[in-house]
């Protein structure tokens, strides 16, 4: 019955931490730009999510370690140092991104500008880090976050095409905007594939002081919480397929959200999309923040917990508090914070293969995962995530430039 | 023991069982006719700027601090030293931190 209860629980803890300001927009972007043709792209960016994350929980559960531990040991500090420059950069745009999101709600809510809302909202993140625990940050928070379901009741209610449905679950070619579409595409898989869920999911074994024996709750876990996310993510592009596409409206502002809901719940949808954006975000921008503290104690040695005492860990409390203010001034000079979200999705594009690359390693390293190691076929699977990213990492900037306006 | 893949980069904790650092160095000590001994493993930016370029290193300086291969004990999942962790330089800027800035926050 624990297990069932463990299992149901970090399911739920996934789905909110999957379902972010960066799925969102992208999601929303493609699905009114090129109705139904991009759902592939949510579906295969789950698929390698999955894999990534079932890799890490069984990593950390298995050796004790987290993986940016592990990086620093097998890789030594050189590639740590790169990957931890490349990864603090980009989480902070992309907390900077979340950081709006939460904004982006609290003007929904109020008519207040979202940039007021900045330091208030930076400081409701700091609040909750220097106050909570792990288990507040990791259930609480995503509890609420299940109000994102409500994406999925409307794109339900809608009565979407159902072939149309199945037939963007196929990748297609583009008929119009060849750039745009490969650059929308592009931006949904960096979104997905972000990488501050594996790291954080890695560390979050290790707090939840997960062993071998929680091998199989983390698959169902992380394929159960994984699914879900990319189904409200689905969710998210077939109303804006269904509400703007039709009208040949263009997901431009955030101001534009409400509209995903409203047609179908009314009043209630402007709130319940309030909520699901502002609790969304809120997580997110959480999850990275405690990332970035993890990655900087853990590839350096420091005391790092959640659960301790800020002063009986001050770097580690330090580290996430600097994290907060630098990201929170990223927010506060006004960039649209849709174009920082789109932008900061595509710059997560180009640096996966830093972090994906050490997992074919990690995985197969007899002393860190003995016989828990990768076999054939989930090698075959990080050969072509790698692959994947790879690919992306050479595009998305190009991309950017061409497909991004 | 292979020193690189054994020992280096590996986290140190202390005999509390507190973490301290990594290892970000090891020192040998080379004596004329002797084979090389590890003599120390070191902490600290300056040992981990000179692995990234030595001129990074060296316009650090800080020294780096060092403990005895003797203190040391190289297990499968940490390196144990024999020492407290307070009570070394290792901690010095945990310390500062909780004292001047963290510490004073309330609710710390």
């Amino acid at each position: 019955m624990k297990k069932i209860m463990e299992i149901a629980l970090g399911i739920v803890t996934s789905v909110g931490g999957f379902l972010e300001i960066g799925s969102i927009a992208t999601a929303a972007q493609a699905g009114a730009d090129f109705s139904f043709q991009l759902i592939w792209a949510i579906v295969l960016g789950g698929l390698c999510i999955i894999f990534l994350v079932e890799q890490a929980g069984r990593f950390s559960a298995v050796s004790g370690r987290t993986i940016p531990d592990a990086i620093r040991e097998r890789f030594g500090f050189n590639y740590f140092a790169f990957l931890y420059i490349v990864l603090a950069l980009v989480s902070l745009l992309v907390l900077a991104a979340e950081i709006g999101g939460v904004c982006i709600a609290l003007e929904l809510a109020t008519g207040i500008h979202f940039q007021w809302w900045t330091v208030p909202a930076a400081f409701l993140i700091w609040l909750v880090m220097w106050k909570g625990t792990f288990g507040v940050i990791e259930k609480g928070v995503s509890v609420l976050g299940l109000v994102t379901l409500s994406f999925v009741v409307g794109a339900y209610l809608i009565h979407p095409p159902e072939a149309q449905v199945l037939r963007g679950v196929l990748p297609s070619l583009p008929q119009h905007d060849k750039a745009h579409y490969w650059f929308a595409a592009v931006s949904i898989l960096g979104a997905s594939i972000s990488p501050y869920l594996f790291f954080f999911y890695s560390s979050g074994a290790i707090e939840d002081e997960w062993n071998e024996g929680y091998v199989g709750v983390n698959r169902i876990i992380a394929t159960g919480g994984m699914t879900f996310g990319s189904v409200i993510s689905i969710s998210v592009l077939i109303l804006a397929a269904m509400i703007f596409a039709p009208q040949g409206v263009k997901f431009e502002h955030y101001s534009q959200l409400p509209d995903l809901l409203v047609p179908v719940f009314g009043y209630w949808g402007y709130w319940l999309l309030v909520a699901s954006v502002g609790i969304a975000c809120l997580g997110a921008a959480l999850e990275i923040t405690l990332e970035i503290a993890y990655l900087t104690a853990q590839g350096f040695g420091w005391n790092w917990s959640e659960n301790q005492r800020p002063k009986d860990e001050a770097r580690f409390a330090a580290a996430y508090t600097l994290t907060i203010i630098v990201a929170a001034l990223i927010t506060i000079t006004g960039i649209d914070p849709l174009t920082l979200t789109i932008f900061s999705m595509a710059l997560t594009a180009a640096t996966l293969p830093v972090s994906i690359v050490p997992f074919l390693f990690l995985m197969n390293d007899y002393s860190y995962v003995r016989v828990y190691r990768n076999g054939w076929f989930s090698n075959a699977v990080v050969i072509a995530i790698i692959s994947l990213a790879f690919v992306l990492a050479v595009v998305s900037i190009p991309l950017q430039i061409f497909g991004g306006g | 023991m292979n020193l690189i893949r054994d020992c280096l980069d590996k986290q140190i904790n202390d005999r509390l069982k507190r973490r301290m650092g990594r290892v970000d160095g090891i020192v040998l000590e080379v004596e004329p006719g002797r084979p090389p001994r590890v003599a120390y493993i070191e902490l600290g930016v300056k040992t981990l700027m000179k692995r990234l370029s030595r001129r990074l290193g060296n316009a650090i300086t800080h020294e780096p601090y060092r403990i005895a291969w003797g203190q040391i004990e190289v297990g499968l999942n940490e390196v144990r030293a024999d020492v407290e962790a307070e009570k070394t330089p290792a901690l010095e800027w945990e310390l500062w931190l909780r004292k001047k800035v963290i510490g004073r926050i309330p609710g710390a």
